[in-house]
């Protein structure tokens, strides 16, 4: 067993572009080897830092053996040339080269005999063709040279069994060195093995290994903030991205002047996080303080480091500050009007249009809601006004958040400059919901209005675009239904908002918008469901209406009979409907005419009769039941029904001879088919 | 900051000494010193000697200051750290020299920063510019944080790929200097060493351009100015003459930027404007190339 080990050296490559490397290199390596049974024991390992892309297996089989292997040619009877070519093509002379017949003709064919193959030259020949292989997400080139890499490539350092292995790839050549210092690159080094080459650079106190760092890097942070008794929240991303970003890291914990904890938290931790990728950090009341954790590449020992990065901090927190404090007081309701200076959208009017829009569906549902209409409507004439602020223009992000900041510094109730802050909320399918009615009020009437407004002039989206996010829109929608668990009238709200648009001159096919906007919605109310892990019968099943007012239950039908299907209570329900309906469905084209009322003047049996009575108390179950219905309850109600329906069945013979008789049986089954879609139809159920 | 244990008896450079010292430096490395295009630009990447200069195959390298205008980020004076108008140092090099980041680590020595006592990273970010249909890849250079050069590896230019690919470099020089200086304001800078700060020679600049961009700048009549100079650069690349053409689309960008800042222009439109520009741009590098054969 050999070792082998690869090390790609080039300017610093971005954190997504480095994880992308890595994962494609490793596929495009397994597939080599496993195509050309070459064997490994142990690990496959891809490390990267910023400007190093290696990979090193501690054990990899010396030679491979290919067994003997029979080639067909050209048919005897083709041209000389075919077979000159044949021969050519396989390194070989026309001596070697036998005929042979086949179930097709008579053939040329030639042997390759068995033989082993040193697994260096294979490398060798292949590893060119596997690196030109990888496919970056984004890629350039540099200088005159025609080779694409995540950034200039620099040299490739590439041994096996601690000697180099040769190979040019594009402007470059292999060799057994590398740049040992990243920032010049005027130092090489030379190494014959991986582990002189990890513990060369661990002396050097860098770490080549990205879980290693970042297991140090996470360690650290904890170990520190628990001395100062601080926390810290390690986000996977910024860990991932802050560990690609250095190959020897270094914790600095910095501090801004305390004055600026009085900027909205928001843009602080933006700030830091995103801005500067620091780890900004929490008291135990989780309020945010003014120490952060700074990961350096370096150490620091005159503390330029630290200070400079906290200059940059204050720097960025004066910029916000002064913006803040310019922001805050600038009056909410004096700025509306000039929202008629920005435009929506062409065709769907101003900010100020939208507004008013707005406001008025947000009238509606204040009925609906219990909320006072008065301060939803005051919520709903501010709620856009931050876009017009220095501040929303610096932290375009923290829209709606920052209104909700404007309104509660400018004394406005707190249910107002709640909803403000959350009205943009949830975004798409994994951010929070607003609960508050107030801020659920606002959100609903916003996205309802930017629905009916895109949908209205024609830019619904196509399969492959949208670019204007209406799908997230309406699962945000859809969301704030379920998660609330309320209901709202959504065609009396869109129907409102056609008006409103037409008040303000621009008139949509109401019809038309009605149909399309429902089966959109309809579509996500679907992929919600699929991403809360319900059955696809289930889903296609409970879906099945026209009328979106009834997203909640469709929602609540389809979780109820998802948990219990499994269960004998679920199973009855699908197996009693799916017996009755088969027969109905069997006899369609003899009995057409079945509408589901039997006459029980024709009943020959008690076992008739009892089904009927049941039937009845399945009806008076779901007439009683009214909006309080609790789905599971009428799951096990419409199981009841087994008895009956089993008594039925082992007894009556619904294939009677008279056919008023057979008609009259086939017509209480309809009825029993029709009780139970009270609840759903359940034929395309699976058992 | 600068190493004080090192040049404990040397003062920072003021700003005309840093840019002395850079333009020296890159002197040696062979640039062609350039002045600065006299025309509104909005950065140095627009002045023709990288514009231009960086497509086909002639070698190329120069260095220079371009004052630039950023019509909408005048803040009256009031903020410390944004202005209208600033200064940046250009460096173009095509094609693209292996050893460029030591050039550049070497420049930054030149003006006091030694790179071993500070945390400097390249951070991604990939550049590109919709007016003048160009794409490149590179970095942000951090120091402890603070962002004092743009590094990009020119990809495309006019909307022509670029081949062979050019380096360039932009320090933004009040942030360098700030950070050389220690200062937490712009307008404390020291430009020399006989007491003029760069108050003293912007402080007035800073507040009354701000007040046109934003307030007094006649729209009604720079949407026109737009319309004629749009016309004549049109009417020049008819004819074939790739600078002065190039100038005009200088002028209507700056135009559109003051239009812009002063809020008159709306989602739409903004993307028609842009994509005027672009198509001059575009016509314009091939008429360019087209003259280097």
């Amino acid at each position: 067993m050999s070792e082998f080990f690869l090390e790609l050296f080039s300017e610093e490559i971005p954190s997504k572009l480095q994880v992308n490397a890595r994962k494609r290199l490793l596929e495009k390596l397994k597939n080599f080897f496993q195509e050309n049974e070459i064997s490994i024991k142990g690990n496959l390992n891809v490390f990267s830092t910023p400007n190093r892309l290696i990979v090193y297996i501690d054990k990899i089989t010396k030679k491979i053996s290919k067994k003997s292997q029979e080639i067909r040619g050209p048919n005897i009877n083709a041209s000389d040339k075919a077979l000159e070519g044949f021969v050519r093509s396989n390194n070989t002379t026309k001596s070697k080269v036998f005929k042979k017949k086949t179930n097709k003709g008579e053939f040329y064919f030639f042997k390759i005999p068995s033989q082993k193959i040193n697994t260096s030259d294979l490398l060798k020949e292949n590893i060119p063709n596997i690196l030109s292989k990888i496919s970056w997400n984004k890629s350039m080139k540099w200088n005159d040279y025609n080779l694409y890499w995540g950034r200039p490539l620099k040299s490739i350092l590439c041994v096996f069994d601690g000697k180099k292995l040769d190979f040019n790839f594009y402007h470059l050549k292999s060799s057994n060195t590398t740049f040992i210092d990243k920032e010049t690159e005027e130092k090489t080094k030379s190494f014959s093995n991986f582990k002189s080459y990890n513990s060369y650079f661990k002396s050097l106190g860098i770490l080549i290994d990205q879980e290693k760092r970042k297991s140090f890097i996470s360690n650290e942070l904890i170990k520190l903030s628990n001395k100062k008794k601080l926390k810290v929240k390690l986000k996977k991303e910024i860990l991932e991205e802050v560990t690609n970003i250095v190959e020897k890291p270094k914790i600095l914990l910095c501090e801004f002047d305390e004055k600026y904890l009085i900027i909205p938290r928001e843009i602080l931790i933006i700030t830091m996080q995103n801005h500067q990728k620091y780890f900004p950090t929490f008291d135990k009341k989780e309020n945010l303080t003014n120490n952060f954790f700074v990961v350096a590449d370096t150490i620091d020992p005159k503390g330029f480091v630290k200070l400079g990065n906290e200059r940059v901090v204050e720097a960025r927190l004066s910029d916000a500050e002064f913006f803040w404090k310019r922001n805050k007081s600038q009056n909410l309701v004096k700025q509306v009007s000039k929202l008629k200076n920005i435009n929506y959208f062409k065709g769907l009017g101003s900010y100020f249009d939208k507004v008013q829009r707005i406001r008025k569906l947000c009238g509606l549902i204040s009925d609906e809601m219990l909320i006072s209409k008065e301060k939803i409507e005051i919520a709903s004439s501010i709620c856009k006004v931050d876009l017009m602020s220095d501040l929303v223009g610096e932290f375009p992000e923290l829209q709606g958040i920052l209104g909700g900041y404007f309104a509660e510094a400018q004394g406005f109730d707190k249910e107002i400059s709640n909803a403000v802050s959350e009205h943009y909320f949830p975004i798409g399918m994994d951010s929070i919901t607003p609960k508050k009615p107030y801020s659920v009020a606002l959100s609903i009437s916003d996205k309802l209005d930017s629905l009916v407004g895109f949908f209205g002039i024609k830019l619904k989206p196509t399969s492959s675009k949208d670019p204007y996010a209406l799908r997230r829109m309406a699962i945000s929608l859809v969301r704030l239904i379920i998660e609330n668990n309320k209901s709202f009238k959504l065609r009396d709200l869109i129907n409102y908002s056609c008006m409103l648009y037409k008040e303000q001159g621009t008139e949509f096919d109401t019809k038309l918008l009605q149909k399309d906007l429902s089966e959109f919605i309809l579509e996500r109310l679907k992929n919600y469901l699929k991403e809360k892990q319900i059955r696809n019968d289930i889903i296609e099943s409970s879906t099945n209406i026209s009328n979106i007012d009834e997203i909640l239950k469709v929602f609540k039908k389809s979780l109820a009979l998802n948990k219990n299907i499994k269960k004998d209570f679920g199973q009855d329900v699908i197996s009693i409907y799916k017996r009755s309906s088969n027969i109905l469905f069997s006899e369609k084209q003899n009995s057409p005419d079945i509408i589901g009322s039997a006459d029980p003047g024709l009943f020959k049996n008690d076992f008739e009769k009892n089904l009927y009575k049941r039937i009845h108390d399945i009806r008076k179950y779901f007439s009683s039941i009214g909006k309080s219905e609790n789905y599971e309850e009428s799951l096990k109600e419409l199981s009841l029904a087994k008895n009956e329906v089993n008594e039925f069945f082992d007894n009556v013979v619904v294939n009677d001879v008279d056919p008023v008789i057979k008609k009259n049986r086939l017509e209480l089954l309809k009825m029993l088919c029709k009780s139970f879609e009270n609840y759903f139809n359940f034929s395309k159920i699976e058992a | 900051m600068v190493s004080k244990k090192k040049k404990s008896n040397k003062e920072p450079l003021t700003f005309q000494e840093t840019i002395l010292a850079l333009q020296k430096y890159w002197s040696k490395q062979g640039c062609v010193i350039l002045q600065p295009y006299d025309l509104e630009v909005g950065a140095g990447t627009f002045h023709p000697a990288t514009t231009l200069r960086s497509l086909g195959a002639k070698p190329w390298k120069t260095a220079y200051v371009q004052p630039s205008r950023r019509p909408t980020d005048g803040r009256y004076a009031d903020n410390p750290n944004r202005l209208q108008h600033y200064y940046q140092f250009q460096v173009l090099i095509k094609p693209s020299p292996s050893n460029i980041k030591k050039l550049f680590l070497n420049s930054i020595s030149a003006i006091g920063i030694n790179y071993n006592e500070h945390d400097i990273r390249f951070i991604e970010d990939d550049w590109e510019s919709p007016t003048l249909g160009a794409a490149g890849l590179g970095w942000e250079v951090w120091c402890n944080g603070m962002e004092i050069t743009q590094f990009t590896y020119f990809q495309q230019m006019a909307g022509i790929e670029c081949k062979p690919i050019s380096v360039e470099i932009t320090y933004g020089l009040e942030r360098l200097c700030m950070f050389i200086q220690n200062k937490k304001n712009v307008f404390d800078l020291i430009w020399n060493n006989d007491g003029i700060s760069y108050k003293d020679v912007f402080y007035q600049s800073e507040k009354e351009f701000s007040a046109y961009n934003f307030e007094y700048a006649n729209t009604d009549n720079l949407f026109k100015i737009f319309d004629m100079i749009e016309q004549e650069a049109k009417s020049l690349i008819e004819k074939k003459i790739s600078l002065p053409a190039y100038d005009q689309c200088l002028k209507a960008s700056h135009i559109f930027n003051i239009l812009d800042a002063r809020g008159v222009i709306s989602v739409a439109q903004r993307a028609e404007y842009i994509s005027k520009i672009r198509e001059l741009t575009k016509a314009i590098g091939k008429l360019w190339l087209e003259s280097q054969n």
